[in-house]
């Protein structure tokens, strides 16, 4: 017996969209969508990268900047962006959990930020409804 | 009220009500699909039926965290261990509230159990070497400051009172003039990476604070890049609500900026490597 309610999701809803879109940008090579209790949602990662450690982490940075942020205020952070000199992670923050991306040193920051802001907004307004 | 929904939809009276592992495993599915308020209200639903099922408790944990009700996901997670002490998703769930309540000690002993049964668990395992690393580097508790100001920056005619807050802020003025802080800026820190805190504009009673936990962040992104398969962090920018900061250090120290959000991202990284370069020249 099959109790699944079958459902189109609406636009934002759908998280595995959402980030195959983002990683199609020039210069990121992979990302995943991970919930607050660092639940793998979505993952598309380079060879070699494992998705459940990177989720916990990811996840726990996240929750630390959501709970504490750079400045100890609880609150948005819409969006944050770390960097070596080998690679960039982006996390943007969603009512639903991290959406996180890997990029290369050359990666335009500001056009994956752009997407990534208008990829977080578009998960709020649904989540909003 | 769903399972309600569900088992009308699916004709009835003429079928049997889905049992409560269907309904598990139901939201479970809603939980994967990021429908999370349904699969709550499919978990609260069963453990109505079935008060005693581990899969429920964790699943209602899991929906606790994700819907950031911290207590509730614990409660959760504590039923399960009360039921089956070594379940390594519920110690999991636990560790990782204790880490984000500062308690990196019931942190690492609830991962050390996870792992003693299940040696093969990669995100207990990640997160253990973090909150060793993050007990090396003393920045274990959020709300702990960090060892005390043995301001560097600060000339030694305004060192000697170093424990009065007066003298520390004329201090940090004279080192603000000397570094040429840029008039946008609404914070600037400048530590050591084991949060000793050298020079901070304006200093507050939260000020180690805050520094502490600034340490702490740029330790959990380190851990966050390795993972991905990038070098130690570098440059971070997080933006906030009302302001953006900007964060550069290398092994030995950490500067961050804060300024408005109207601040442009090409403005602020200009004004954070100057002021990192003259940081680092005081520091050597």
């Amino acid at each position: 017996m099959s109790i699944a309610v079958a459902t189109r999701p609406a636009l934002g809803r759908d998280l595995r969209a959402s980030l195959a879109e983002l990683v199609k940008l020039e210069h990121i090579t992979g990302g995943l969508v991970v919930a607050p209790d660092g639940l793998v949602i979505a993952a598309d990662l380079p060879r070699g990268i494992d998705a459940e450690p990177l989720s916990a982490l990811a996840a726990t940075l996240g929750r630390e900047l959501e709970l504490r942020g750079p400045r100890l205020r609880r609150g948005t952070f819409p969006m944050a962006q770390f960097a070596s000199v080998s690679g960039i992670v982006f996390l943007g923050s969603t009512p639903v959990g991290f959406i996180v991306l890997l990029g290369e040193p050359q990666a335009d920051t500001d056009a994956v930020r752009t997407a990534l802001r208008a990829a977080v907004g578009t998960v709020y307004r649904a989540w909003a409804r | 009220m769903l399972v309600a929904r569900i088992w009308h939809m699916l004709g009835g009276g003429r079928r049997r009500r889905p049992t409560s592992a269907q309904i598990f495993r139901q939201a479970q599915r809603l939980r994967d699909q990021g429908r999370f308020e349904d699969a709550a209200e499919l978990v609260t639903e069963a453990l109505m039926h079935e008060p005693g099922s581990v899969v429920g408790h964790l699943l209602a944990g899991s929906l606790h965290m994700i819907l950031r009700e911290t207590g509730q996901a614990r409660t959760s997670f504590e039923r399960v261990l009360a039921l089956e002490p070594t379940q390594p998703r519920a110690l999991l769930g636990l560790a990782r509230i204790s880490l984000e309540e500062g308690d990196a000690g019931t942190c690492r002993d609830l991962l050390s159990r996870a792992l003693a049964r299940y040696p093969d668990f990669p995100e207990a395992r990640a997160l253990l070497e973090l909150t060793r690393d993050l007990a090396r580097n003393g920045s274990t508790s959020s709300a702990a400051p960090a060892a005390s100001a043995a301001a560097t920056l600060v000339p030694p005619v305004a060192a000697a009172p170093a424990v009065a807050a007066p003298a520390m802020t004329r201090a940090d003025a004279l080192a603000a003039d000397r570094l040429r802080l840029p008039p946008e800026s609404r914070e600037t820190l400048f530590m050591r990476t084991d949060a000793t805190l050298l020079f901070a504009e304006p200093r507050g009673p939260r000020t180690e604070a805050v520094a502490a936990s600034a340490v702490k962040l740029a330790r959990i992104a380190t851990a966050v890049l390795a993972r991905a398969g990038f070098g130690p962090l570098r440059h971070a920018v997080i933006e906030g609500a009302a302001e953006t900061t900007y964060l550069r250090m290398d092994d030995a120290a950490i500067l961050t900026l804060a300024f408005d959000r109207d601040v442009t991202a090409a403005t602020a990284v200009s004004h954070l490597e100057r002021m990192w370069g003259r940081c680092r020249s005081e520091l050597a």
